[in-house]
């Protein structure tokens, strides 16, 4: 850019905003926030306000809400129902299982698929890409081809469980509850596992090759090398994946929706299918939005701890 | 206490060859210092005695005992990584004893040793900290505190000093001499400084392209040097190259330097006739009354000392490879130098009048680039 065009951009700039030279210490940071502004609105616009509006529904006393019409008066009934209601503590009982098992499993699957492909062997490259692949593929497709395999009069599950002898009759992983909670864990797992891979090999990639070489000189075999310098270099890392899947379980509907829409009888009903049934299926959306308010607050809360825990961890 | 030995030990890299034919006999208690310019091999060659790179064949023994098939752990050996590679979730106490507590040492006797080192180590203060509370000298510290507290039969250092500044790395070289004196253990230390190794060693290996280009002493090295790789690396300013055609003169051998004789070793009889390559190191040239005239481009004046810049003759300049001077950067073959510590007061452009003293002349083939003896 030549000088002139940029006085003339200067001097027009000025003209917007005048007299202020952003380059100098004292108005550096000023610039920042007027960078930061339209970002700033656009995410109070999209997040904020909905947060706000689903606080407000879950407020009232209404069966389908309307944006605009008058307002019923605030009431805490919504909430009376819920603490009240076997259906709610259910809900929790099924997504705190959910996050115990999908997030364990996963991260210790993602962990040591990490490691695998951490290794130098031929065909690194093609064991990588085939380990991120689920990741890669969307949800609703995934769970579409797995409710299929996972059917139990035709799929290619129970077909091969049959044939290698492993069970007598098919698995009803449509009405048994325990069948239904493994398919739906083994789903999200397969599904999260990839995103954790790939996170935690960033994270190995980044321990420093001469802290593994001095722990071989002094004398530290595999799994001392794993659990002295490995691990608690890791430890920020899995602290931020655990958040990660955490909050993925918490929240993720499509899997569950696709695969048992909740059922049988409430075996998979996580708070956010609750959610769902309650403002779409039954139309109680001030309960709905009850449920949504709640598993909010529940995802604040873990996040915050694990972010503080994992921020004190870090080297 | 051991001796190290490597026996034609060699590496590839797919088909490169890193290192090739490298014999080397480290005595008990020696320190031994690999030096070259970066992508000789010398670190591949520490690693391999470490066991951290395999070799592509030869053996490595440690005090007697053949190791080429036996892992890091199994060598009795300790190492000092140039960026440290302390444990950043161990404090010092725990880094220091980190290779006891593998060995299966009990915890109260590791406690003995780490304090004993920390002792010796001037770290005392410092045991319950983590490493990333201290300063770098004190980090290279710890580093040599997991070393020694391990008593093994072999202390191996790859460029411990690179990360440190200038004034913390003079005084941390000589604080490792003295350890190594005391300690008595064989030490192999890696390093591209030619100064830490004229400083430190024993004995010296000089390596270029994975091949050893001379092992001796500091004395050796900088008066004998074998070939013109060596002289030009050892020293600091390098050593002055010219080449010149050997003649017959009233006294002896001479060869022309800016049209004027100057006299050579009388073993240059022998290669009356031939083009070859003389150097003089910057400090052994003297300004005096008679002798080839030159003129100054550039004084450089550090104090004690004077460096003089002048251009060499024409009919001198000598055409060399790049890789041949790889340490001396700033310095290009049209220019000569020569280092003076006397109170006259040199100016750019003054005209000198210089003697090559006939015992300080090196005589290289140009084409082996060998020492003509």
């Amino acid at each position: 850019m030549s000088d002139t065009s940029t006085q003339r951009q200067g001097r027009s700039l000025a003209g917007l905003i005048p007299s202020i030279d952003f380059s100098a210490p004292r108005h550096r940071a000023k610039f920042g926030y007027l960078l930061l502004a339209p970002a700033v609105l656009l995410m109070a616009g999209i997040i904020v306000y909905p947060i706000l509006l689903s606080v407000n529904i879950s407020l009232q006393d209404v069966r389908i809400a309307r944006v605009g019409a008058t307002g019923e008066p605030w009431t805490l009934k919504n909430y009376a129902w819920l603490f009240g209601s076997s259906e709610f503590w259910h809900a929790i009982w099924v997504t705190f299982k959910l996050v115990a098992v999908v997030g364990g499993l996963s991260v210790v699957i993602g962990f040591a698929t990490a490691m695998l492909v951490n290794q130098k062997f031929r065909g690194r490259t093609a064991v990588r890409l085939f380990v991120a692949l689920p990741w890669a593929v969307p949800e609703v497709v995934a769970t579409v081809i797995w409710a299929w395999m996972l059917d139990s009069s035709f799929g290619v599950v129970n077909w091969s469980l049959l044939k290698l002898g492993f069970v007598a009759e098919p698995i009803q992983f449509a009405s048994n509850p325990g069948a239904a909670f493994a398919a739906v864990c083994f789903v999200m797992i397969w599904k999260g596992y990839p995103l954790m891979s790939i996170m935690l090999l960033a994270g190995l990639q980044s321990i420093p090759e001469e802290q593994i070489q001095a722990a071989k000189v002094d004398g530290a075999g595999p799994w001392q090398r794993f659990f002295y310098i490995t691990m608690p270099n890791m430890l920020p890392v899995v602290g931020v994946t655990l958040v990660m899947t955490t909050l993925w379980v918490f929240r993720d509907f499509a899997i569950i929706h696709v695969l048992t829409q909740g059922g049988p009888i409430g075996a998979t009903t996580t708070l956010s299918i609750l959610t769902f049934e309650q403002s779409f299926e039954f139309f109680r959306m001030g309960q709905g939005a009850t449920v949504g308010v709640i598993t909010m607050i529940f995802c604040a809360i873990i996040s915050r701890a694990l972010v503080g825990r994992m921020a004190k961890s870090v080297h | 206490m051991a001796t190290v030995e490597f026996e034609h030990i060699k590496k590839n890299y797919g088909g490169v060859e890193a290192i090739s034919d490298f014999n080397l006999h480290i005595e008990d208690g020696e320190f031994c210092v690999f030096v070259g310019p970066s992508g000789c091999g010398k670190s591949t060659a520490l690693k391999m005695l470490a066991g951290l790179e395999a070799t592509s064949g030869g053996t490595i023994q440690i005090g007697g005992r053949d190791v080429t098939e036996l892992g890091p752990g199994k060598r009795d050996i300790a190492m000092v990584f140039q960026n440290y590679a302390l444990y950043p979730h161990m404090s010092v106490r725990k880094n220091i004893g980190f290779g006891l507590k593998m060995a299966g040492m009990p915890a109260d006797a590791i406690n003995s040793r780490v304090e004993e080192a920390a002792r010796v180590l001037e770290l005392t203060p410092y045991l319950d900290r983590k490493p990333r509370a201290l300063s770098g000298g004190q980090r290279q510290r710890v580093a040599l505190g997991r070393a020694i507290v391990r008593e093994p039969k072999a202390f191996l250092m790859d460029e411990p000093l690179s990360n440190l500044d200038a004034k913390l790395r003079v005084q941390t070289r000589s604080e490792i001499v003295k350890l190594q004196k005391r300690l008595g253990v064989t030490t192999i230390y890696v390093t591209h400084d030619q100064t830490e190794a004229l400083t430190m060693a024993d004995k010296i290996v000089v390596m270029r392209g994975g091949l050893i280009q001379q092992i001796g002493s500091a004395e050796d090295l900088f008066h004998s040097p074998k070939n013109i790789f060596v002289a030009g690396f050892i020293g600091s300013p390098g050593m002055n190259f010219f080449h010149g055609r050997v003649e017959t003169g009233a006294r002896g051998p001479v060869t022309r330097f800016g049209g004027q004789e100057i006299a050579l070793p009388d073993h240059c009889a022998s290669v009356v006739g031939r083009d070859m390559v003389f150097g003089i190191r910057p400090e052994h040239i003297r300004v005096g009354d008679s002798g080839p005239h030159v003129g100054l481009s550039l004084v450089e004046n550090l104090g004690t000392e004077k460096i003089l810049h002048f251009h060499t003759p024409g009919e001198n300049v000598l055409e060399l490879d790049r890789t041949v001077m790889a340490n001396d950067e700033e310095r290009d073959a049209q220019t000569m130098l020569i280092r003076v510590i006397d109170d006259h007061r040199y100016n750019d452009g003054d005209t000198l009048s210089l003697a090559f003293p006939v015992d300080k002349i090196h005589v290289f083939h140009p084409d082996t680039h060998e020492v003509a003896r």
